[in-house]
């Protein structure tokens, strides 16, 4: 069981008193999520991790002044968030003016009002003990509101930055009201020079009509990365998840979705390239709550050395849920011997109409290819990266933006360079 | 050009080729024949240097160098060809695109600069012709989906493509009808010069109508046991076989 002392403690220093309550709700289902844990992180040993390392979960202010990150933002990015350590760092971000960017604290009653109804309402909040450490622990919960038939085509880009020595929390809450068209992309660098663990818990409430979509790129070699991420959807809205992991001590990503009307549309796309000891795991649920939704899910991996790849994707479909449309699959290539890979689906459908599928797969370079492309004269190393890179093309080719395709594709070129096969 | 002395190749524990000759110069067309299962996919693939075949006695000699510590990309660079008894499918890469990525990488072995895209674009359309293949096929993934005859005309298209010395074609008739066994074997007779040679390998005579050998070889049980010119290939179709065993 994990010590609450420090938990209990930062509770008692709150000063909000409806965020208090919020926390200490979290702190009573605490040994509920804990027992859940065993079960749920199997082969992802993240809480033992922690505790040898830090020993506590709190964390600490961050001293340096936010202009010594200026050079973490790419000149590509028109628009961008930048956040320290939980807290945004205002003057250095740059957001469009259709999206008002607060801490929760600071909103006025009203406005407080719309988000504390879905705040922590989070789908994992009283299975997942690190959301809940989480809720406790964060000081900045930033909202993100999007103003009904707000039409964002350039990707807001979301520039995480940790540096700490101990945990850091991340907490964002979203509201896309009807209408309304948006794109996010997500990226945490650590510029400490050990790692860290970087919590980060994030809650997307999409009304009818919305269109969400969200890119990931997780390149963190030295970090214990939590990711939540919560979507509730309404009548007609459409999210896009496109995940990205390419390093990480630990990687655990939570991907939830509540379809909770008719005709939602959610699609959830993952490609890992992964190696050394790297362990990357993807753990995805959709919950059809109504008629005539669809889900689409596709994780695709190469995992190399002795690095750990673990997917799991539920698929729930309630039995109201009829004429759901539900597909699911996860493929592997295991470049070595030391390699691993934990993948299973679980579907549980109450409902009779409906159409589902799901497949995994877990297997090796095909030598029959590799000996085709290299008896034309091309180099073994090249032959590789020709296939491997080929093996992520229908992942990629879900991005229907074509710039951002097309810069995702030279990510994923650059990294497979790096891999070994023997 | 290529010499083969004694070649014993092996996989896993099963013998294959036994002790097999064969001396191939330039300008001339051979064809290699013999009944399922007596090695000629094997002799083919460890010519083209697979790596799954064990060579455990013997040498192969092209153009002078031992190939025994060479692998097959090299090989191709230096201008071997092995058209496919049955290519491979591979998802997620166009035809045009690996070509590109070969011809480029044999160009660049050799110190020649890099097809920019309208040189490579001109050099498709005019090797695309030889074979009547559309490009709409070779924008798709290797193979993908393809008919039996149009993965062969592939094959031919990238033995074009890449213009090598020497080139085996590994059963490039089976599965064709008439039409595209005749456009197949236009194809490789348009690339036939002094300077090159041909192996091809069939258990039919028929494609030897189409491209007329100057040597015929008969291969059982992993070695060349009759060799003789194009009328040794008659008489096979008439006498089949058993009548060589019978011989022997
Ligand atoms: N990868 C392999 N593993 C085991 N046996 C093989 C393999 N490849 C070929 N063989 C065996 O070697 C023999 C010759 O095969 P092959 O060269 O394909 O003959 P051909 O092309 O003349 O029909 C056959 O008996 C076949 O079963
Ligand atoms: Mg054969």
């Amino acid at each position: 069981m994990i010590d609450t002392v420090d938990l209990k403690k930062s509770i008692s220093i709150e000063e909000d008193n409806i965020i208090k309550e919020i926390k200490s709700e979290s702190l009573d289902k605490i040994k509920l999520s804990y027992k859940k844990y065993k079960e749920e992180y199997k082969y992802t040993p993240l809480l033992r991790n922690i505790e040898k390392k830090y020993g506590s979960f709190n964390s600490s202010e961050n001293i340096k002044k936010a202009d010594s990150y200026k050079d973490l933002i790419s000149t590509k990015d028109k628009h961008y968030i930048v956040i320290l350590n939980g807290s945004y760092i205002e003057n250095i971000s740059n957001i469009p003016n259709s999206i008002d960017i607060k801490n929760i604290k600071d909103l006025s009653k009203n406005e407080q009002n719309i988000f504390i109804d879905s705040y922590s309402k989070i789908d994992d909040s009283t299975d997942d003990i690190f959301s809940s450490i989480n809720t406790i622990l964060h000081s900045n919960c930033l909202t993100f509101k999007i103003n009904k038939s707000t039409i964002l085509k350039e990707k807001i880009s979301i520039i995480n930055i940790v540096d700490s020595s101990k945990p850091t929390y991340f907490r964002k809450c979203f509201i896309i009201d009807k209408n309304s068209e948006i794109s996010f992309s997500e990226e945490f660098i650590n510029v400490t020079r050990d790692g860290n663990f970087s919590n980060s818990v994030t809650e997307i409430y999409m009304d009818e009509n919305a269109v969400f979509n969200y890119f990931s790129t997780q390149n963190i070699s030295k970090n214990y990365h939590f990711n939540s991420i919560n979507v509730f959807q309404k009548r007609n809205s459409t999210s896009n998840f496109h995940t990205y992991s390419f390093s990480g001590s630990i990687i655990r990503n939570n991907l939830n979705i509540k379809l909770l009307d008719k005709s939602c549309y959610a699609n959830m796309y993952g490609f890992y390239a992964i190696k050394n000891s790297s362990h990357i795991d993807n753990h995805t649920s959709v919950d059809h709550i109504d008629e005539n939704s669809i889900s689409n899910e596709h994780y695709k991996g190469i995992v190399d050395d002795g690095s750990i790849g673990v997917f799991n994707g539920k698929i729930f479909v309630r039995q109201r849920a009829q004429k759901t449309n539900a597909f699911q699959s996860n493929n592997n290539i295991l470049l070595s011997d030391n390699a691993k890979v934990n993948t299973k689906p679980q579907l549980e459908i109450w409902a009779d109409d409906v159409k589902c599928s799901h497949g995994c797969t877990v297997g090796q370079l095909d030598d029959d290819a590799l000996f085709y492309l290299m008896s034309r004269g091309i180099s073994r190393k090249d032959a590789i990266s020709l296939l491997l890179s080929a093996f992520s093309t229908d992942i990629t080719e879900k991005i229907a933006d074509k710039v951002i395709r097309e810069e995702y594709q030279l990510m994923i070129l650059k990294e497979l360079e790096d891999l070994n096969y023997e | 050009m290529l010499e083969i002395k004694n070649l014993h190749a092996s996989i896993g524990n099963t013998k294959i080729l036994k002790g097999l000759d064969l001396t191939v110069n330039s300008g001339e067309v051979h064809a290699i024949m013999g009944p399922n299962g007596s090695g000629k996919s094997t002799l083919a693939s460890v010519i083209a240097g697979r790596e799954d075949y064990d060579v455990t006695d013997g040498e192969i000699n092209f153009q002078g160098n031992e190939l025994s510590d060479i692998g097959p990309d090299e090989r191709a660079r230096e201008g071997i060809f092995l058209a496919f008894q049955y290519p491979v499918e591979i998802p997620g890469v166009s035809t045009t695109n690996f070509m590109k990525t070969a011809v480029n990488q044999i160009r660049e072995s050799k110190g020649e600069k890099p097809l920019d895209a309208v040189e490579f674009l001109k050099l498709m359309k005019e090797k695309m012709k030889l074979v009547n293949i559309k490009q709409e096929l070779l924008s798709r993934s290797i193979n993908e989906g393809f008919s039996g005859g149009e993965k062969k005309r592939n094959e031919i298209f990238q033995m074009a493509m890449l213009d090598p010395k020497l080139s085996i074609l590994d059963e490039t008739d089976s599965g064709l009808d008439i039409d595209a066994l005749k456009i197949v074997s236009n194809g490789v007779n348009a690339l036939k010069s002094k300077e090159n040679a041909t192996v091809v390998v069939t258990h039919y005579q028929r494609l030897l109508d189409y491209i007329v050998p100057d040597f015929v070889h008969v291969l059982m049980d992993g070695k060349i046991v009759k060799s003789g010119d194009k009328n040794l290939a008659l008489e096979l179709e008439e006498k089949g076989y058993d009548w060589i065993k019978v011989k022997n």
